[in-house]
């Protein structure tokens, strides 16, 4: 099957005028509500300095945290499980519920099983994965992935949730009340918490130096299906650790500030010991991610605590929507991350930026990932992977600009032509062209103008 | 080689330069006045404050916000399943949040760790000498005790999932009333 490329999908997307205008404007009210609560803290850029330094220290000490966590984890009664891959993870995850010979199960966002693809995995072996996020669930039921990290299912209307919950819980046709639906789905989830014997979280924060971790969530999802259980099992990417309990007070400060400008999520539930007769597991998944830290310009992706802000700033995510990125993390952040998986399926995320920088402005770990959008769109043109067509238009362009009577020469050109046969430009083959009127050429170059002008 | 051992020697090999840990971290006070904050955080997570001068003062304006449901305090109730039936449950809450409207709680104040989740309305507890100005000096307060399970909570349940519209109740409690005591 032929993936879309960024581009591609986007096109689509913005097929419906008056949809991309909503999630445009819906995501830039996220980003404004951000704005207003960090405004708040007069500390807030002493915060993100210090959330960004004890990342940095975290990352240059990673395997001895990893080892005092696990040393802790394990004190506190906790099993400890190790996973190199997405594959290992989902065969660990799978060889614990069928110990307990369990068929069904409740979730609550994990990313990182979005990035293993665990429902797919479990499904096929015949495991019933009940997403518990709302959102979450909405899109199971559509059979489609979430489109934003931390807003699931923000490519819906309420239209659509109406008539997926008419199909599948048996609300009423046409009822498309938010206040309703809700109630609905958790009537139903309810009844899944009940009675589920295993359990799955995600982990925001892990911290080494008491084994405990911290899950976040406004609906109180995770703690329904973790504290209802007999097991529960939390998967984490092992860059989730940080050194000390106090640094939780860092990160929880900024964490829902960021995402959706509240002043902290519902509940920050802090798991350290099973309770009496439940069992709880821990999954540390490199996946990819030891790769990423041998990479000196990529290496501070790994700082991200997955807010989502630079998602919600981004120009390009909120005309194209999280699933043109035809991948679990879309958005700025996930564009940085996807190379390191698989350059050649992720070659397009790069280059679906301005450039403009907005999201390392918001980025509360303080990650460049507008640069790294641009590291990555170097590597991928040394390595040969970029469309033949921006191969060589940029050769070109290279060349043009290396010689100056040759730019002179060209800009001259270009000028005139853009007046005396618009046509050539203003077609559906010139993908500038797309969305855009063309702006008239100017009359002059400015080195023109500045020859005729100076003094 | 097992798995651990093949990502931590994977770790190891990676020459990542050394980072100073950068300390601990001190918060600038917000206000000048704490209980202010607090109950201004209450406000904006949709929780409704009442302060009395003792518990036991709370009974007719709790009496009134809850007519006719029955209120359980407490209660080391064993199975978690049965908390699913209660209507509202009564607990106590160690500190609060000013910042952010966050309560603590943990396996000392919860007779079961699904209580403050599975009842449909709560309602906690909590001395205004038990407020603190911002998460950090919460942390500082938590120091290295050690518990199984332990939650900043802050108001009721709710998402936001269906079109950005925020629906108060979602899979835990309906609602949370913060009864705050001058002792």
């Amino acid at each position: 099957m032929h993936m879309l490329s960024h581009a591609e999908a986007s096109e689509k997307f913005i097929a419906n005028q008056e949809r991309t205008d909503w999630h445009d404007d819906t995501l830039w009210f996220v980003r404004a509500k951000r704005d207003k609560a960090s405004k708040l803290l007069p500390e807030w850029e002493a915060l993100r300095e210090q959330a960004s330094q004890i990342k940095e220290h975290m990352l240059s000490n990673l395997p001895q945290y990893l080892l005092e966590f696990e040393a802790n984890a394990q004190a506190n009664g906790v099993q400890v499980h190790w996973a190199k891959d997405a594959h290992e993870h989902n065969e660990i995850v799978y060889s614990i519920i069928q110990k307990h010979g369990d068929k069904a199960l409740v979730k609550s966002k994990s990313m990182l099983t979005e990035e293993c693809h665990l429902n797919a995995y479990l499904e096929q072996r015949g495991i019933d994965v009940v997403d518990t996020d709302l959102g979450e669930r909405i899109v199971q039921f559509r059979k489609e992935v979430p489109s934003h990290i931390v807003l699931p299912a923000i490519h819906l209307k309420k239209e659509d949730v109406g008539e997926t919950f008419h199909q599948h819980l048996g609300t009423p046709k046409g009822n498309k009340d938010p206040q309703f639906l809700t109630e609905a789905a958790r009537i139903h989830l309810r009844e899944k918490f009940l009675e589920a014997k295993v359990a799955i979280t995600g982990v925001n924060f892990a911290v080494a130096e008491t084994g405990e971790f911290v899950v976040c969530t406004n609906e109180g999802n995770a703690d329904m299906g973790a504290h209802l259980s007999d097991v529960h099992i939390a998967c984490m990417g092992i860059e989730k650790i940080i050194p000390k309990r106090q640094d939780l007070g860092v990160f929880l400060r900024l964490l829902a500030r960021s995402a959706t400008g509240q002043l902290i999520t519902t509940y920050s539930s802090h798991f350290a010991k099973p309770r009496a007769g439940q069992e709880m597991h821990i999954v540390l998944v490199d996946n990819g991610r030891s790769r990423q830290l041998a990479r000196d310009e990529f290496r501070n992706s790994l700082k991200c605590i997955r807010c989502a802000a630079c998602f919600n700033t981004c120009p390009v995510y909120r005309r194209s929507g999280g699933h043109s990125y035809h991948q679990p993390v879309a958005g700025p952040i996930g564009s940085i991350l996807a190379p390191n998986f698989d350059k050649k399926a992720n070659v397009d995320l790069p280059f679906a930026s301005t450039l403009c920088g907005s999201c390392s402005n918001v980025c509360p770990v303080k990650i460049n990932i507008h640069e790294q959008l641009w590291f990555w769109r170097q590597d991928l043109m040394k390595e040969g992977l970029a469309p033949a067509g921006k191969v060589l238009g940029m050769k070109f362009m290279a060349w043009m600009m290396a010689n100056p009577t040759i730019f002179r020469m060209a800009g001259g050109m270009g000028r005139k032509v853009m007046n005396w046969f618009p046509f050539l430009v203003n077609n559906g083959l010139n993908p500038w062209y797309k969305q855009r009127e063309m702006p008239a050429p100017p009359k002059q170059s400015f080195q023109e103008w500045y020859k005729s002008n100076r003094l | 080689m097992s798995s651990r051992e093949e990502i931590i020697k994977a770790l190891q090999e990676v020459k990542v330069p050394a980072k100073a840990y950068p300390g601990a971290f001190t918060a600038q006070v917000i206000g000048e006045d704490t209980l202010a904050d607090f109950l201004y955080s209450m406000q904006v997570v949709s929780t409704t404050v009442i302060q009395v001068k003792e518990a036991a003062d709370a009974s007719p304006a709790l009496d009134k916000h809850f007519p006719n449901m029955e209120r359980v305090h407490l209660n080391p109730l064993a199975d978690g399943l049965s908390l699913a039936d209660i209507d509202v449950l009564e607990i106590e809450g160690d500190f609060g949040v000013a910042e952010n409207g966050a309560i603590w709680l943990d396996d000392s104040n919860l007779p079961h760790r699904v209580a403050p989740f599975i009842c449909q309305h709560l309602v906690i507890y909590l001395s205004q000498n038990n407020l603190l100005p911002t998460l950090q000096e919460a942390y500082i307060r938590l120091g290295d005790k050690q518990t199984g399970f332990g939650v900043f909570l802050s108001g009721p349940s709710k998402t936001a999932d269906i079109e950005q519209s925020l629906v108060i109740g979602a899979h835990g409690a309906r609602s949370l009333v913060v009864v705050l005591t001058e002792c």
